[in-house]
């Protein structure tokens, strides 16, 4: 017994590297939540960060080294995020920190990385503060989550012209932060905000809300949402017969494609705030999209492109870097200024931002089941509908 | 110096110069959480473990601690009353502690143990939406005023070494007894004349207390909370039952044993197995509970009682308090 798991694990061992000793390694740190709530976002963060190192790799790796992310599992907790970075920053001793999932786990993990003089690149947490700090060693790919709104903006003025709008978000630091943009924005434009309510994250019942949002008949419906909230209140919105001009969602649950599964013919016309879309014209964009679906068999959404682009920015950053220290991998991250398949890639600093990539963003709307960019009109595969016909009007 | 006090000062001693020899930040993060866990898991040992009554929902009090201390710290004070803000952070703990205590250990059977579940959940739900005190889910941001790690891991050192003298204190006192006899027979101790509400509150109000000592150092520590970190059911009030049963509950070493075993051991296979962590660790409790039901502790100090008994008839429970 004792024999054939030593012959397994020398087995094992000798497939694990082909190339052997010779290959040289570059390891970069990456803290995802594998399991727990936010799993589904980091799985596919996960496989999106590893494709894009298969290709780089493919291509002559980086100055001669073969780049790897280290992939370790946060949990989603904060203080596990917090254990991950301390550890690659005083044991593995890698010069960059690059990931996390949520808002919550990006910030903690922000401050440690600060606190060390490591870089950090932010993928997908949204929340405002991170890159309002004044931090130094903290960059952010995605932009913050009050300009997720910025492609929704451009529709109101130009299309919809609004007067009253009912506001929806789940009461997290992402619904939070980007329905306040949106009641700023309300506010300044002289858009009557009718109703503004926070609901509980994994709520189901949405009807006592919904009844509010009927009787006080709003131009528009907006909501942030995650996927199951989503999907509940598209479908109990039709139940109820509510017929505002649009339902707008605020990214996150209304872009995923499961979404489009859980809401069914209630997700029609349903429009959301997004990122991105495999529609965009950044080059790679399509290919990312077709490639990933291929080869995982499901529909990636921003958050995998997000990472994708990271794993690229990385690579970059590290061929630009006179050495691989964190004060020279730094400066070189600062001074990124390359395309990807998310988009442009450039970190500045306005209002009270620094570090911050700044991107256009967009508006996608459900048409016959699928997801169509709508806004702005040059990214746009297909015209808007709006507004959107009542529910017994449609067939 | 007498045998125990040796067994009590060598390995603290151990621990105290720890940090001079290894000055590895992420060592000391993993041992600085032990430490919280220690304290987490001691004091609900005093409530749940010694006096018997069974709560669903210490991050009651561990958030209203972390709470109490960041709110202090937001409304402009200098950034030192954080310090003494883990006593106002205990205080405010306590005081909550009287007010759900004096009303529901009136009742007897789960009332308790359900309430504290609630209030729990009721206080995350108010940290949630009273934005104007709590900045609802954006949470409270408060920059660490130590960057070195050994100040934290001396602080936390302390607050441990506290709370297990308290707890020993309180159990080799009069209160000890009454409590033991609340949890054996609530009837039995009442005929005695114990007044079992009263010391009832007593425990809880302890308890609940270095629970909120701990929530406001660990606001301290990690220098940022929200309601959905420090109110958490699964993370915080269910882990704080698990690692007293792990290490053996009523015993009081037990919880400590736990706590490490939690923070130390989970890392451990997080770091080392990778993506099936939880299967393993889940593995691994369940083992800890089917060779020894009593909890690690529990369960040795049970067979030495039945091996001392056998030889001149000694009480385990003495021996166990």
């Amino acid at each position: 017994m004792r024999k054939t798991f030593v012959a397994a694990v020398a087995a094992l061992a000798m497939t694990a590297g082909p190339a052997g000793a010779q290959e040289k390694v570059v390891k970069i740190g990456v803290p995802l939540p594998l399991t727990g709530a936010e799993a589904k976002f980091g799985e596919m963060e996960k496989q999106a960060y590893e494709m894009a190192a298969e290709e780089i790799n493919a291509k002559g790796g980086v100055k001669g080294h073969k780049l790897s992310f280290d992939i370790q599992d946060s949990g989603g907790k904060a203080e596990t995020a917090t254990a991950i970075v301390e550890k690659f920053v005083s044991i593995n001793k890698y010069p960059f920190v690059v990931g996390e999932y949520s808002s919550q786990c990006s910030y903690s993990v922000a401050a440690v990385a600060e606190k060390y003089k490591v870089p950090y690149l932010v993928v997908t947490g949204a929340a405002d503060k991170i890159t309002q700090q004044g931090w130094k060693y903290v960059f952010r790919l995605n932009p913050p989550s009050s300009l997720y709104n910025m492609g929704v903006f451009s529709f109101f003025e130009t299309v919809a012209k609004p007067k009253s709008i009912a506001i929806l978000y789940e009461n997290t630091d992402f619904g939070n932060s980007t329905s306040k943009a949106m009641k700023e924005y309300c506010k300044a434009k002289g858009i009557n905000i009718v109703l503004d309510e926070g609901y509980q994250a994994g709520a189901v019942d949405f009807k006592p809300i919904l009844q509010k949002v009927k009787s006080l008949r709003p131009d528009i419906v907006y909501m942030v949402s995650y996927l199951m909230d989503a999907s509940l209140l598209m479908r109990q919105s039709k139940e109820l017969d509510i017929n505002p001009q649009a339902f707008i969602g605020g990214g996150a649950g209304h872009t995923l494609p499961e979404f489009l599964q859980n809401a069914a013919e209630a997700s029609e016309y349903c429009m959301s705030a997004t990122l991105w879309t495999p529609q965009v014209k950044y080059p790679g964009a399509k290919e990312f999209f077709d490639k990933f679906k291929a080869k995982f068999g499901k529909e990636p959404d921003y958050h995998g492109v997000e990472a994708y682009a990271a794993a690229y920015v990385t690579a970059d950053t590290l061929k630009r870097a006179k050495e691989w220290t964190a004060e020279a991998i730094r400066t070189a991250l600062a001074a990124t200024n390359m395309m990807t398949a998310f988009g442009p890639i450039k970190f500045i600093a306005w209002d009270q931002f620094t570090n911050q990539n700044r991107m256009e963003t967009l508006v996608l709307q459900v048409q016959k089941k699928k997801y169509e960019t709508i806004w702005p009109k040059d990214a746009a595969s297909a015209k808007y509908v709006y507004p959107v016909p009542r529910w017994r009007d449609r067939k | 110096m007498t045998k125990k006090a040796v067994f009590l000062v060598v390995p603290a001693l151990l621990v105290l110069i720890f940090p001079l020899a290894f000055e590895n930040p992420y060592i000391l993060h993993m041992l600085i959480l032990s430490m919280l866990w220690i304290v987490l898991g001691v004091s609900w040992n005093l409530l749940g473990g010694f006096t018997g009554q069974v709560s669903y929902g210490h991050a009651a009090f561990f958030g209203t601690g972390a709470y109490a201390t960041a709110i202090l710290v937001k409304s402009g004070q200098p950034p030192a009353t954080a310090w003494w803000g883990l006593l106002v952070g205990g205080l405010a703990a306590a005081l909550l502690a009287t007010f759900i205590g004096w009303i529901c250990f009136r009742l007897r059977g789960p009332y308790f143990s359900l309430s504290v579940l609630a209030l729990s959940e009721v206080l995350r739900l108010v940290a949630l939406n009273w934005k104007e005190v709590t900045n609802g889910a954006e949470g409270i941001l408060f920059l660490p005023a130590f960057n070195d790690k050994g100040a934290y891991y001396y602080i936390i050192f302390a607050i441990a070494a506290i709370t297990i003298f308290a707890v020993h204190r309180v159990m080799k006192s009069k209160l000890g007894f009454y409590f033991l006899a609340i949890r054996e027979d609530q009837d039995a101790a009442e005929s005695l004349g114990i007044d079992t509400t009263k010391y009832k509150l007593i425990s809880l109000m302890i308890s609940a207390f270095f629970t909120g000592v701990a929530g406001s150092f660990y606001m301290n520590y990690m220098g940022f909370i929200d309601p959905g970190i420090v109110f958490d059911l699964s993370k915080i009030s269910i882990m704080m039952i698990l690692v007293t049963m792990l290490g053996g509950a009523a015993t009081l070493w037990g919880p400590a044993l736990g706590a490490v075993i939690y923070i130390l051991v989970s890392e451990g296979f997080r770091v080392y197995v990778g993506s099936g962590h939880l299967v393993f660790f889940g593995v691994l409790i369940i083992v800890i509970i089917l060779f020894f039901p009593n909890g690690i502790v529990g369960s040795i100090l049970e067979a030495k009682g039945r091996r001392d008994r056998r030889t001149d008839n000694k009480d385990p429970k003495q021996v166990a308090a």
